[in-house]
């Protein structure tokens, strides 16, 4: 086969690439999306180990089979709710083969460098790639190496502190060494300064230099995001690990690499920007950590929690015709989803309007609410979007909110000086009664009071709210 | 601490001041119970029952007094009642300090702390022991069934076989809380519903509750409610000439007349006249809730039941929650149960008289021996919401003019985008070999059908999209796959590790996007 085909196949899987990211944009076409993933997928491999330049086929093939059946196993295990931590996981896999691939081609120019003329012309493959390179494009290159090592490592120590921190393995909270982005700074200085040295002598030394640097950066700056950030963390990750096999993709000279790179790059800067938009914070503040200070005294709150307890929203939720569930971060601890969707299952058949309303950056990834409402069989099309729902509350009977706290905070419209101030929020205090499930009086994520929990027409339901729901199912049939 | 609760020796008062169900959350908060025997028979709650939930019944009323440190009932105390307060016992009930100056003197001769139920600060935080609004809600309601019982005709309107029904027209005067329950009850049975009141400001509520607010045509500087805490005020005489004559046109047309008006501290304001009632057609009814201080209704009889001579009924019966003995029991026993919560911060069974609590503060009309009535001003004073400053609404004109700035805004942020980006790569054109720029114009197009395919993307399906995007950015074991065949050994490994890691994530990423696709299902 010649270099013509694979190039054919490139084209075709690339096409196919870009369908199945574009059929995300509908719950029914998603569905045939993934298939046009997995055969681009599918060409694109076969293309390349039947291609120029590949060896070792047998090799390959059974180390694609054995990494195979562990993702199959994984995939078929891992509960919804730890799908942030199994996309984070995922993440720091790219990372660490970007940065593999980008040494290897490092030895591989070194070697080609070291050989003469003659040996270089019966070179074929990647070598022989890089030999034909010359002068400028020998810088270029090694720009682009250095540049697939340094995002693949940020990504690698970056998306395992994001995958211990989801999976409660490290501390939530946002910590940072003294000194703060100072160091951050320092290592990223480094790591242009070995740039600079790398492209100069091209030895290993600044590489490895730099990757050290990159993989403190990634640890740091993981470290210092908090809990709640944590969606705009998984998509920058995600955005990075694409700018990574872009970067390397142009290291090797392969198109198919460049493209799909570039489309889960800008996927991924997309999703974090939506997640920043969503909190109303600039991005840099999310990466920087923790939320600004207040520009003033807070407003002071007036009246009290007043406590409800499980027959009362029972009875509650019998007199009402239209209903408005509001999960959030507590639903996916207390694993409560499918308690909610049996309670959705028969209000509804009692001919109640039930529906959901999720924040933007509700949970811990983008969509991680939709994703567990879905594996607890609650149908889509009553799962909306805040902009899609904001209106209708002052319509709602009764607004159920399960662990959620700032994406339901009145604060972020009425109080000018709330760190929260203008970030958009679901405005579920207009409906007729709020009932907020929730473990006990603490705040939010963010650290402030939530008014709501003050309002008239807000009962507090205390406990676990997956117990709270198994109660309240007993008296609801 | 013991709460006891004696037998109401008002002739006809049927209510009951603690009920099976209170006594239980009463105990939860630390307190004994205690009750005179057959105190609730009335309202239908037996002595078994209370036994049953844990209080204690005694035979006689002194011996209660002797037992309770906390007495706990509904109207205000009766002479004898006040002999059998001992020193340092609460009493809790309705007290009208303000009409019972000499029975308050006595109480706190007698050193008891007299809570007044009636004196609750109409705040926020206190309406869990509003009794005045419990017990005016259930007077609203019954209003509505007294009426209906006297009344001749169907509330709704039917057409039938056996011909065609006009729905009953139903007048309710004053939207407090007794007219709004009217106005809920008439409605509800399928009547038509005119309300009117002299705060302007509560027509949005009365609309609310399905009945049509009368207007009056008349400008005048109303006070507004919130002043004067949540209140009517008395109105002008101009105002009060005018509202007659709307009264008197609606006159004829009105079958049931609900007249709820007062005024605290005066008697009840003249609104319906003896002549407005004889331009009623007969088997009209009128309900006076107003009876108890000299009613609003000229004919007014208070407690009776009387006909005017072109056969109106008009009712002035002032015991209507007492009629409904049950529930007005439940919620008034709860009202006090609340107030005990507010008493007993520390659920401990001891109660703690907080006088810098401006609920507190504000019921009690005696303490430790001295007289607190009349109570400062409550702190918080905001009940109906200040109407809010209206935001002008921008005109046409200004509309269109801000659409074209932001239009203009948009073009020149664009065009200044592209001019910068596009020099950046031209000027990386001129520096960079040609073989750099043919990747890079593919890198560039790509980011730019990244974004444009992207954004397409429904917010539902962004877990899916992270964990596609994930799949397909294993392309880079393309890389590891085009060296590992040559080279050493070091790079066999490395490009081996690699492959193996992307080889996870393609079907770990695929298989776990498609799970999860699988799952979303339309109902």
């Amino acid at each position: 086969m010649d270099f013509g085909f694979t190039t054919a196949a490139y084209v075709v899987s690339a096409v196919l690439f870009i369908l199945s990211l574009g059929g995300l944009s509908g719950q029914e076409s998603a569905k045939r999306a993934v298939w046009y993933g997995i055969v681009g997928m599918g060409l694109a491999v076969f293309a390349t180990i039947i291609g120029p330049g590949s060896g070792l086929w047998l090799l390959s093939v059974v180390l694609i089979a054995a990494g195979g059946y562990i993702g199959y196993q994984v995939a078929q295990k891992v509960q919804m709710t730890e799908m942030p931590q199994l996309v984070a996981a995922m993440h720091s896999l790219v990372g660490l083969a970007a940065v593999f691939v980008g040494f290897i081609a490092h030895i591989e120019l070194n070697r080609v460098m070291g050989m003469d003329a003659e040996t270089r012309k019966a070179l074929d493959g990647f070598a022989g790639l890089l030999a034909k390179k010359e002068g400028v494009e020998i810088s270029i290159l090694r720009v682009e190496l250095f540049l697939g090592i340094f995002i693949g490592a940020v990504t690698f120590t970056g998306s395992v502190i994001a995958y211990g921190k989801l999976a409660g393995k490290v501390n939530t909270t946002a910590e940072k060494l003294p000194g703060g982005h100072m160091l951050n700074a320092g290592a990223a200085a480094i790591s242009v300064l070995c740039l600079f040295w790398y492209c100069n002598t091209g030895g290993f030394l600044p590489l490895a230099i730099m990757t050290l640097a990159a993989l403190f950066i990634g640890y740091h700056l993981i470290m210092g995001i908090g809990g709640a950030d944590m969606p705009v963390v998984v998509s920058m990750l995600n955005s990075y690990s694409g700018w990574a096999a872009a970067a390397i993709g142009f290291s090797l000279g392969n198109d198919l690499l460049i493209v799909v790179g570039a489309l889960v790059g800008s996927s991924g800067a997309i999703l974090s920007y939506i997640m920043c938009k969503a909190m109303n914070r600039s991005f840099i503040s999310v990466i920087l950590g923790g939320f600004g200070g207040t520009t003033g005294p807070a407003m002071e709150i007036e009246g009290e929690m007043v406590a409800t307890d499980v027959n009362t929203v029972a009875a509650q939720l019998e007199d009402a015709d239209s209903v408005v569930i509001i999960p959030g971060y507590g639903m996916a601890v207390a694993q409560a989803q499918q308690s909610v969707s049996e309670l959705v299952r028969r209000l509804r058949d009692k001919g109640k309007n039930v529906r959901f309303a999720i924040h933007p950056v509700a949970g811990r990834l983008p969509g991680h609410m939709n994703v567990l409402l879905a594996e607890a069989k609650v149908p889509y099309d009553i799962v909306l979007e805040m902009d899609e729902i904001n209106d209708d509350f002052p319509e709602t009977d009764v607004a159920i909110v399960i662990g959620s706290n700032d994406i339901v905070n009145p604060a972020a419209q009425e109080d000018p000086n709330s760190p929260i101030a203008g970030m958009p929020v679901l405005e579920c205090w207009k409906a007729k009664s709020v009932i907020v499930s929730k473990r006990g009086q603490g705040t939010g994520y963010s650290g402030i009071e939530n008014p709501l929990f003050f309002k008239e027409n807000t009962r507090m339901l205390y406990g676990d709210a997956k117990a709270s729901l198994d109660q309240l199912l007993q008296s609801i049939n | 601490m013991r709460i006891g609760t004696p037998k109401e020796i008002f002739p006809g008062e049927n209510r009951v001041a603690m009920t099976p169900a209170s006594a239980l959350q009463l105990q939860k908060l630390g307190y004994e119970c205690v009750i005179e025997k057959g105190a609730g028979a009335a309202a239908r709650f037996s002595d078994q029952e209370y036994k049953d939930a844990g209080v204690k019944v005694v035979a006689t009323a002194a011996a209660l007094y002797k037992e309770a440190d906390v007495v706990a009932k509904v109207r205000p105390p009766e002479d004898v009642e006040i002999k059998r307060l001992k020193e340092g016992q609460t009493l809790i009930s309705f007290f009208y300090p303000a009409q019972n100056t000499e029975l308050m003197e006595a109480a706190n001769k007698k050193g008891a702390h007299v809570i007044a139920m009636d004196m609750v600060p109409r705040i926020s935080r206190a309406q869990k022991m509003d009794a005045l609004s419990s017990m005016a809600n259930i007077a609203g309601y019954r209003a509505v069934m007294e009426a209906g019982n006297n009344f001749g005709r169907f509330f709704t309107g039917q057409i039938t076989a056996a011909g065609k029904v006009p729905p009953a027209k139903v007048l309710v005067v004053g939207a407090g809380v007794a007219g709004l329950a009217a106005i809920g009850a008439a409605t509800s049975l399928g009547a038509v519903v005119y309300a009117f009141d002299v705060r302007p400001e509560v027509a949005e509520q009365i609309e609310s509750m399905g009945a049509e607010f009368v207007y009056l045509d008349f400008e005048e500087e109303q006070t507004d409610g919130a002043e004067t805490g949540g209140y009517a005020a008395p109105s002008s005489p101009e105002f009060r000439e005018k509202q007659l004559a709307k009264f008197r046109e609606l006159a004829p047309e009105m079958d049931i007349v609900i007249t709820t008006a007062l005024i605290p501290g005066r008697d009840a304001p003249k609104l319906w006249l003896a002549d407005m009632v004889e331009l009623q057609k007969p088997g009209s009814v009128v309900v006076d809730l107003a009876a108890e201080r000299g009613g609003n209704c000229d004919l007014t009889v208070a407690d009776e039941k009387v006909m005017s001579d072109n056969d109106v009924t008009i009712i002035g019966y002032t015991d209507l929650p007492s009629r409904m003995a049950a529930q007005s029991s439940t919620l008034y026993a709860t009202n006090i149960r609340h107030m005990m919560t507010d008493l007993t911060p520390k659920k401990d069974g001891k109660l703690k008289h907080d006088m810098k609590d401006d609920v507190i503060r504000g019921a009690t009309a005696t303490h430790k021996g001295k007289i607190t009535f009349p109570p400062p001003p409550p702190k918080v004073a905001a009940i109906a919401a200040q109407p809010k400053e209206t935001v002008k609404e921008p005109t046409r004109e200004e509309l269109i003019a801000a659409e074209k700035e932001a239009f203009k805004k948009e073009t020149r942020n664009q065009v200044t985008l592209l001019a910068i980006g596009g020099g950046l790569i031209l000027l990386a054109g001129l520096y960079a070999p040609a073989s750099f720029m043919q990747h890079f114009i593919v890198f560039v197009l790509s980011v730019f059908i990244g974004f444009q395919v992207i954004w397409n993307v429904s917010h539902s399906l962004h877990t899916p999209l992270m964990a596609v995007t994930n799949a397909i950015s294993s392309i880079i074991i393309l890389g590891a796959l085009m060296q590992i065949g040559s080279g050493s050994f070091l790079v066999i490994i490395l490009a081996a590790l690699s492959v193996f890691m992307a080889g996870i994530n393609i079907f770990g990423g695929f298989l776990v996007t498609r799970r999860m696709l699988a799952m979303f299902q339309k109902s």
